[in-house]
Parts: structure tokens; sequence; C-alpha cells
């Protein structure tokens, strides 16, 4: 039976690498068996959690029973070089494959490699057995596509039909495929790309002809699993324009894809200080500072609250505006904003009062394990 | 050594969410009032600079925003249009081959194309004349997130490496000669000053690799002042404890303090590491305006306190 899966998306700079080690923390402290996969190159993780290196094997974060949390980092060339091993018919149709110069480029520098791999491991670890729980931290949303449709794109790129074609010569009916002429595609593709090029891309399908079927069906599993009932995609914002004007982009892109929304998770939301009264600093202070001196602190003091005050209104209604143009009902979960020191005493369980668990997430009763 | 002629094509990047847009449209401004002829070029996430100058949108082709100032957004999909259509000549070919079922995932699916697309346009921006003289005398790149804007980058050199000859290999080759240039291409790096993205800043230093010669100078954005010192907080520590909402209020001011303390050690150690200069912009977000609403004016204001001149652009 596949892991129960949440994936928090958002623009960069939300925090949403702290927030998906946090809100895994919570859920593992709940009693399930957690695992946490961040992509972000930051390196970050390994920090706010307390652990020496993460790397593409799972390390386990100490932490007292019953529930467990392992964090990996995806190493996507590694990932994609596995998935390579494992669909080649043999060894050596494997190794033409990872020989491949266009393979090398495609592996590691093709933009959206990263996020097909990621679903793939995604995937891998949800279908291990060894979790209740995987929450996985994604690239910035301006790869929010890339991301989604990666595997679908993959697919697409692996149909027969592609692979026909293009590694049929011209009049053989590879052509055909593209309902042109032959004479104009040839011309076109080598106008832009050069005949070696060409020749070289077609040489890569060629190798990696064996694994297509394999792939694709890797593919759809990932589809199923990214629409399965107990999958939530989260969307991280903090309360800034920027942020969540993404974040509204994204919900359009799960929306329409028809990916499972499970709600808001607002970061650093800025508190309002009660006003201060200087005059009641003044007479508080009377006994040790001069009432002159008292009142001008205390006037820059009550600058300092009235900031915080608009500021913190501003954000309640980014919030509103937020939550308005998502689904009715949805639920949003707010991360007041944190004091730095406190958090490196608490560490990342500090957050949890302001997490969903288990429950908020899948239903009442619907225990993580 | 940082050449000191002002590259005409200024790349603005740093990771999502520490005010890049804000950082390209307040340089962009600034150009402009200094009556370069400008423009400023949107790639990344959501579109952000219509809302600042009150427009309804932008398109492929600059829109005027501002006396001098002209803005447009860049997608892959529209540069690669361009590209082809250049190339081929026929817009019904491009139709016929790109918007093709079995043709889209193959393009897609050529390493760095996109991002080398766009590096195509801004080349093109580069070469545009205009009654003789260059078009642009500034072209601002409010680049995408880092690992990305790093990557875009990069682009054109991974793509001459892959194609190694051939027609497209020397389009890109032409595109990474202005590009790669340091006398023409300066890149300006954004982040916020706190401790884990100054890190992250010095760690993209140490990455940068061949682009490390274009690298003009750091924004540390959103810096904060401190309203009370640390002597004067302490006066009155104790008698704000014994009112009521004063703990909260005493935290607010210690951590102000802190951040000012900590805006100090990341200036430091960021010229310690990378040796170019910094820069430290305020945040905007205290000041009167209500926050989201940044608009034209508060922008120019930001790229009156950019030092032109210490940062070589």
């Amino acid at each position: 039976m596949s892991a129960k899966v949440v994936i928090c998306c958002g623009s960069g700079g939300v925090g949403k690498t702290s927030l998906s080690a946090a809100l895994a923390l919570r859920l593992a402290h709940g009693g399930a068996r957690v695992a946490v996969l961040t992509i972000d190159p930051a390196r970050r993780l390994a920090d706010s959690l307390g652990v020496g290196a993460i790397g593409n094997e799972p390390v386990a974060v100490p932490m007292p029973g019953p529930g467990s949390l392992d964090a990996l980092m995806l190493d996507a060339r590694h990932t994609f070089d596995a998935l390579v091993r494992r669909f080649a018919a043999d060894a050596a149709a494997a190794e033409r494959v990872l020989a491949n110069r266009y393979y090398q480029f495609a592996s590691t520098r093709l933009g959206g490699s990263h996020e097909y791999m990621a679903m793939e491991r995604l995937l891998e670890l949800a279908q291990s057995g060894r979790y209740d729980v995987v929450v996985l931290d994604t690239p910035p949303t301006r790869h929010a596509l890339d991301f989604l449709r990666a595997p679908e794109r993959m697919s697409g790129l692996m149909d027969q039909g592609v692979l026909r074609w293009l590694v049929m010569p011209a009049g053989a009916g590879g052509w055909r495929a593209l309902e042109v002429g032959s004479d104009v595609v040839s011309r076109v593709l080598k106008t832009l790309l050069g005949e070696g090029t060409v020749s070289e891309i077609a040489e890569f399908f060629e190798a990696f002809r064996g694994l297509g079927e394999g792939m694709r069906q890797r593919s759809l599993s990932v589809q199923a699993l990214l629409r399965a009932p107990g999958t939530r995609f989260l969307l991280v914002s903090s309360p800034s324009a920027a942020s969540r004007a993404e974040a509204l982009h994204f919900l359009s892109v799960l929306r329409a894809e028809g990916m499972p929304f499970g709600g808001f998770l607002i970061n650093r939301v800025a508190v309002p200080p009660r006003e201060l009264v200087v005059g009641d600093l003044v007479a508080a202070c009377a006994a040790e500072v001069q009432p002159e001196v008292t009142a001008a602190i205390g006037l820059r003091l009550r600058g300092l609250c009235a900031q915080h005050g608009r500021l913190a209104a501003a954000h309640q209604r980014a919030i509103q505006t937020l939550r308005s143009a998502g689904p009715a009902g949805a639920p949003c979960w707010e991360v007041p904003e944190q004091d730095e020191e406190l958090l490196e005493l608490t560490g990342l369980s500090g957050l949890s009062p302001h997490l969903p668990d288990a429950d908020a997430l899948w239903g009442a009763g619907s225990s993580a394990r | 050594m940082i050449p000191r002629t002002a590259p005409r094509v200024v790349l603005v990047t740093g990771k999502g969410g520490v005010g890049k847009t804000t950082v390209a449209v307040a340089l962009a401004l600034r150009y402009a009032e200094r009556g370069l002829s400008t423009v400023l070029v949107e790639t990344a996430g959501a579109e952000l600079v219509p809302g600042i100058f009150g427009v309804e949108g932008q398109g492929y082709t600059p829109t005027l925003v501002a006396p001098g100032l002209w803005t447009l957004r860049l997608t892959p999909e529209e540069a690669i249009e361009d590209y082809v259509v250049q190339q081929v000549r026929f817009r019904r070919l491009y139709s016929m081959v790109f918007k093709n079922r079995v043709m889209g995932p193959f393009i897609d699916a050529v390493p760095g194309l996109h991002d080398a697309v766009q590096l195509g346009k801004i080349f093109d921006l580069y070469r545009e004349s205009l009654g003789g003289r260059p078009r642009w005398d500034r072209i601002v790149v409010d680049a995408p997130a880092t690992g990305h804007g790093l990557t875009m980058l990069g682009s054109a050199r991974a793509l001459m490496d892959l194609t190694r000859a051939g027609p497209l290999h020397d389009g890109v080759k032409q595109v990474q000669d202005v590009i790669g240039d340091p006398q023409r291409t300066g890149v300006l790096l954004v982040t916020l000053p706190e401790s884990l993205p100054v890190n992250e800043t010095i760690e993209l230093g140490a990455r940068l690799g061949e682009s490390r010669a274009l690298l003009r100078g750091v924004v540390l954005n959103s810096a904060v002042s401190a309203p009370v010192t640390a002597g004067e907080l302490r006066l009155v520590e104790a008698g704000l404890s014994t009112l009521p909402g004063g703990e909260e209020v005493a935290r607010l001011a210690a951590r102000r303090l802190r951040q000012v303390a900590a805006q100090e050690g990341a200036a430091a150690r960021l010229q310690a590491a990378l040796s170019v200069p910094t820069v430290t912009l305020p945040d905007l977000r205290w000041g009167d305006a209500p926050i989201d609403r940044l608009g034209a004016a508060e922008l120019s204001n930001l790229g009156g306190l950019l030092p032109l001149a210490e940062l070589g652009l």
C-alpha cells in the first residue's frame, strides 16, 4: 500500500523547506513513520533538522518515539541513472544510454530533469512500504508546471511515435508522423540545429528506445500518485504580494490538473503588538529613569509598535485576498513570524502548534499509520 | 578586476522573495531618469511590473511605462518562436513544425534551449539599433531566481558545448560573446541581510565559475533600522516588563537590534567572501506606503540609493 503524500509548493523565500521539515516532524511526533524529501539545492534542511548532512539515502533524524523521521535530499543524476539501469533490457543497453553525451546533458542540465526525478523519487519512497507519510519540499513555483507535468512530458517524449520518427530515416514512414513533407522538416531541423546535432539526438533516442515502455508506465504511476486520495498539496506562501501571486498561479495549475488541494500554509505572519502608552512606561520606570529620557525612548518604541501593527493589518488583508481566491472553506494555517533566537532554542518543533496534524490533513480518525 | 565601463546589459538575480523585481525596477528607473534609453525585461515568476506602473499588461515587444523606460515580458515559448522564425524566415513553417503534437516534446527536451533563446532575445535587444546608434542604452533583466538565474546565464555555453558546430552553435556563440563579456554584461545579486540568505549568496558566488567576472555587486535588500539603542532598551526594560504586552514590545525591539547587528555582519562577510561592493537598501514595508502597493515613485526613490559609480553600473 502506498504512503500518504504531502507536497509543499510555493515561491522561493517563503520558508518552504523549513515548514516541510517542521510538518514532517509534527506528523512523526503524532506517531507516523515519515520521510521528508527536499530538492532545494540550498541544502538548508540538514541545518534545521540538526543532522550532519542529508543525501540521496535516508538519514534518520534523532527523535523520541513512537514515530520516526527520515530526511533525504534529491540527487537527480543518481536517481536518473538508477532508473535507466532498472528499465534497460540488459547491462550493455544501460551503459549505452549512460555513456551518451545527450543523456548526460539531459539528466543533469536539462531544465525539468530535477522535477522529473523528484517525482520518481517520491514514487519510490511512497511505494517502499517503509513510510506512512512522505513530505515533499518542491522547487520554487516558477517550475510549478515543469514539476507537475515533467513525468507526462517525459512519457510524451518516450512515446513510440516520436521515437520512430526520430530514429527512422526520412521516407521510411518516420517523417510522415509530422504530417508535413519530409524535406520541409529536415530542412527546418538542419537549419536550426545542424546535421550533426540532429543525428546525435537521434542516437540518444535510439539508445533510449528499450526503456520507453518501462518509463512510460512509471510516469503513469506518478500521475496516479499525485491524484491519489491520500495526497495533499499545500500551498506555502508569505503574506507578500509576489509569493501570493505565485500561490494563486499555482492554485490554478492544481485545479487544471485535478490535483488535491489541502490548504494554505502562510508563513511569517506578523502579530500585532499591544499599543504602548508612553505615560504608563514613564510611570513604570520613574524609580530608575528620568521621565523625559523614558518618554523619548517610549515614543520611539510606540512608533515601532505602530509599524508592526500596520504590517500585521496588511498581512491579514493579504491573507483574506488569498483565501477568497481559493476554494470556499479551504483550510488555512498561519505561522506567526518567529523570533530567530527562540527558534534556535526550540528547533523546528516550536512551529508544531501552528501546523496541521494528520487529522487536519486527512480528516479525523484517519490515523496516518 | 572590475572593468570600469558600465555594461549595457545588467542581470538582476537572487533567490525568490528577496526583492529582485523591486531592485530591477529601481535600477531601470534610475537609468531612465538619467536620460538613458532603458528596457526592463521581466522573466521571473508572476508578472509584477505592470502592477507597479499601473499599466494593463506587457507583451513580448517593449511597452513605454515611464519616461525613457520600456518593459517587456519574456517567455521561453515566444522567444523560441521568435528565434525559429528569424532562422527559417517563414512563420507558417514554424507553426507547421513546432506547433506539431510530435515536435513539441522534442523541442522541450533540447537542453538549455528555453534559457538560451531567452538570452538570445536579450542579445537581440543589445544589437537593436535606431538611427545608427544602439536603440537601448541599458537592458535590465529581472532574471529568474538564482539556481535558475545561473542556469540561464550558463545556458548559451551549455548549448555551445552540446552542439559543437552548426548554425545553432554559431548563434549561441554570438550570444555568449555578449553575455559572457564583463565589459558588456554585469550581474547584480540580490539577497536579504540575514545569516542564511547571506550564506547562500556566498555559496552561490563560489559556484559562479566563469560568470564570476560578471558580478558587479551584491544588494542587501530590506534592511531595517533600530528605533532604540541596546543601552536605551536596557534602561526601560524592567519598567516595560511590568506593563501589559510590554514584554512583547521589548522582544520586538530586541529583535530589531539583533537584525541590525546581523546586517552589519552580513555586509562585512559578503564583502570579504566575494570582494565586490555591497549595497544596503531599506525595507520599504516599514515606510508609510502600505505593503504590496509599491509604486514607481517609491521605487524611483529606492533607485536613487544605488551607488552606480561604485558598482560600475
